[in-house]
């Protein structure tokens, strides 16, 4: 196959990941910190949009009123502007101009385009590793990871952060190649500064990498003290220089809050999440809200929520990996492991906030993905080996193919029964969603499973035009859009908040977290009984209950 | 051997695929709730405990039993005083609250399994809940509450002691059984999260310590019970706390 032709196989599949994502998330709730980032995203947009145009200049003022602002949230300035942006001018093209989507779809389509981007680079990443197959494998069993799904169609940070994450890393090992100007690796890292903070990571295994590759060169074998070091430090210190220079400009050029007061900007960036609250995150049948948290949150969460043919086929590619079956100029598969590593490696220590699980750790999912690819199709291979003398390629293609498609059928069943409420599953070695739930582990977060109770919510409210209060728990931020995507009419009221909301309200719901228990006593409290009317389930699993005020029959609210 | 690891991989992969759409379709539907609740409501006689088992599955149980289930129950001190419990599981999990008892009669409906037992129910003859408006306190008055305990629902007597200044919480010709039993934990799951330290209760009688606990903000709901001397008598509790904002929750029942 030429290279053109393998080039247009990745952006196939690139394509039908945003289409799947685009897909999928039609059914998906509007998730809390979603609200908070398409509603800052608009106000970037107009702003950038009013810029281009000459409707306002550069002020400090203009710049406040939309970026910043005295306190530590204002405007969303705790978190970098890129992916909101985004958010915004999509809604800006899609929705307000074009008419084509609805403002949750916009907002979430650059997302869905991350995603589709993030197939595309594993794909080019095992592409050049391994081969083909390898490529084709590794892009499906990424597209098909249930939680990393789930995310790529939300208007959030975490699946775009995986993509401009691993799009560094590999842009930094094609640089690698001596080129003289690796602008790529720095602006990519810029990029995925400006995403989420998380990218600060990066460098640790950029940094480790560089070492060990300095330390093969052929420089470095040859240079010895002082000259030795220097050899590695400077053997290819164009993309040091890319990334010390170009990742910063790139986060400072995307980010107007940084274009006056850069420094103190920064501190109070990194300082927000360097003392960030520790949110409630059930693990193992408790619940944990302060440090120290057990070391292994990281690893076991992976273990359930990552396909298990996928876990398999690449403990398979370790292997092969360890044997050194697979070689490849510049170390890639030390740059894959110190990806994962450095990914992941901070949730080991037992006092980073665990409470996104795999959302935080995301961009250790395309070294697993890649290494299944590589431990699947060399398991394919060594079959047809003995298998296949006569016609040893064909029959070697029929058995990868078919290695392959069993790992890629396990992933799509498990993403069939992940979506939508794919927070609360769990793969089948923690025996599903009631598996996790007999396990302990967390149910759901942002409040995004409220969107099934909807129609229950109308079926029991008085009809429109009379009206309905309801207790809204952790779906209140996400109403009013609710409301405007028509999924409840607008006499279905959000009655406020804790318990003068309950007692404001004829209807109310609970979104099952443990901790959130205690909404469930507030609502028995104010209406007398502990019945719910209706509840939610996923794979059998509670995770939305209704709650209808005793002789509330959908009369009118005074 | 080379085909080991293609075969395990395969193996494994078909596995996947039959366990998880069966895993997500093992937990019973509401036909088989909807039976399991008929045969409660058949034998129910008032003043049955119904409970749920595994906890996760409580709010299904309390939509098809809820209105069988007064809040005073859902949120009840522990399960002593109940002499008919009607337990209704599944996936083979078992109540906290019939731990130890055999059961009388047993019956599946496909997935629910209920269970009835019957034993002879602890008598309460005195209730620090019911004889609040009888209590002197030397601080902050406690409240009734139902309040939230290590993420379940209780019923009790709520109150903030200022820091390091032990509450004194007096219950004057308490009726008293042979023993007192009660419990005591924190309110409140962010002021738990935020605050860490644990709270104390002691009880007193007659000027003597007669049981003692330390609740901290992991340990939920603490039992502390003590042999007493039947007749009435006045029952100190003494509330303490190194914090401020430390939502103490305690109950405690005289019985027989």
């Amino acid at each position: 196959m030429s290279r053109r032709a393998r080039l247009l196989v990745g952006w196939a599949l690139a394509v039908v990941a945003v289409v799947v994502v685009m897909i999928d998330q039609r059914d998906v709730g509007i998730a809390r910190d979603e609200v908070v980032y398409i509603q800052h995203g608009e106000h970037y947009a107009s702003w950038w949009l009013g810029l281009v145009r000459l409707e306002h200049g550069v002020s400090a003022a203009s710049i406040t009123q939309t970026f910043g602002g005295p306190s530590a949230t204002d405007n969303n300035r705790e978190h970098p502007p890129l992916m909101k942006t985004l958010f915004g001018l999509s809604e800006r093209l899609l929705h307000d101009r074009l008419g084509v989507a609805d403002e949750v779809t916009a907002a979430r389509l650059p997302s869905a385009m991350m995603h589709g981007v993030a197939v595309l680079v594993v794909y080019l990443f095992a592409l050049e590793l391994a081969g083909l197959a390898e490529a084709i494998l590794a892009a499906l069993l990424l597209l098909l990871l249930p939680r990393a799904l789930f995310h790529a169609g939300l208007a959030c940070f975490d699946a775009p952060t995986m993509t401009l994450w691993f799009a560094t890393v590999y842009a930094y090992g094609r640089a690698l190649d001596g080129r003289a100007w690796p602008w790529q690796v720095g602006v990519l890292w810029g990029l995925a500064l400006a995403t989420k903070h998380t990218a600060l990571l990066l460098p640790f295994a950029l940094g480790v990498h560089y070492l060990v590759v300095g330390w093969r060169s052929d420089a470095a074998r040859a240079a010895h003290g002082a000259g030795k070091l220097g050899a590695i430090l400077g053997h290819r210190w164009r993309v040091i220089a890319s990334l010390a220079v170009l990742g910063p400009v790139t986060l400072y050029a995307v980010w107007p809050w940084l274009w006056f007061a850069p420094v103190s900007h920064v501190r109070d960036w990194l300082a927000f999440h360097l003392s960030h609250v520790h949110y409630n995150y059930e693990y193992l049948g408790r619940n944990w809200n302060a440090p120290r948290f057990p070391w292994h949150v990281a690893l076991v969460t992976t273990l359930f929520t990552v396909p298990v043919a996928t876990l398999a086929a690449a403990a398979v590619g370790g292997g092969v990996w360890i044997a050194g079956r697979v070689r490849g100029a510049g170390a890639p598969v030390v740059l894959l492991a110190l990806s994962a590593a450095a990914s992941i490696g901070p949730f080991l220590l037992g006092t980073t906030p665990i409470f996104g699980a795999e959302k935080h750790w995301m961009p250790a999912l395309p070294t697993i993905c890649i290494a299944a690819a590589v431990g699947a199709v060399w398991a394919g291979r060594a079959a047809a080996g003995r298998r296949a003398s006569e016609a040893r390629g064909r029959g070697a293609g029929i058995v990868v193919i078919a290695v392959g498609a069993c790992l890629v059928a396990a992933s799509a069943v498990e993403v069939g029964v992940a979506e939508p409420y794919a927070l609360t599953w769990y793969n089948a070695l923690a025996g599903g969603a009631p598996g996790g739930a007999d396990l302990g582990m967390n149910r759901q977060f942002w409040g995004v499973a409220a969107r099934g109770v909807l129609p229950e919510l109308v079926a029991e409210a008085a009809a429109p035009p009379r009206s309905t209060y309801v207790y809204t728990h952790d779906a209140a931020p996400a109403w009013a859009l609710y409301q405007r995507l028509q999924l409840i009419p607008g006499t279905l009221l959000d009655a406020g908040w804790e318990q003068a909301g309950i007692d404001r309200s004829q209807l109310a719901i609970v979104i099952h977290e443990r901790h959130f228990n205690r909404h469930d006593y507030l609502i028995w409290r104010s209406y007398g009984t502990v019945q719910p009317s209706f509840v939610l389930r996923a794979g059998g699993v509670p995770i939305v209950s209704v709650y209808r005020r005793p002789g509330y029959g959908g009369e009118a609210v005074p | 051997m080379a085909i080991v690891p293609a075969l395990l991989l395969v193996a494994i992969a078909a596995w996947e695929v039959c366990a998880a759409r069966r895993d997500a379709g093992a937990v019973p539907g509401d036909a088989a709730w909807r039976a399991a609740g008929l045969q409660v409501r058949a034998g129910y006689q008032p003043g049955d405990l119904i409970v749920f088992a595994p906890d996760w599955v409580d709010p299904v149980g309390r939509m098809q039993l809820g209105d069988l289930i007064p809040v005073a129950m859902a949120a009840r001190m522990d399960a002593a005083r109940y002499g008919r419990i009607w337990e209704l599981s599944i996936r083979g999990a078992r109540s906290a609250d019939t731990a130890g008892l055999a059961p009388v009669a047993s019956e599946d409906h496909d997935g629910v399994t209920v269970r009835r037992f019957e034993r002879a129910p602890a008598v309460v003859v005195g209730d620090v809940l019911e004889r609040l408006a009888t209590a002197t306190s030397t601080g902050a008055r406690p409240a009734l509450a139902l309040a939230e305990v290590g993420f379940a629902p209780h019923r009790c007597l709520q109150v903030s002691p200022a820091p390091g200044a032990p509450l004194r919480i007096a219950f004057p010709q308490l009726p008293l059984g042979r023993e007192l039993v009660g419990y005591v934990g924190i309110a409140d799951v962010f002021t738990r999260r935020d605050v860490r330290s644990p709270v104390r209760l002691a009880v007193e009688l007659g000027g003597k310590i007669l049981a003692s606990a330390v609740a901290g903000v992991d340990d939920g709901w603490v039992r502390f019970a003590a042999a007493t001397p039947p007749g009435p008598a006045e029952v100190v509790f003494v509330l303490g706390a190194t914090d401020r904002d430390r939502r103490i929750c305690f109950a405690a029942e005289a019985r027989q």
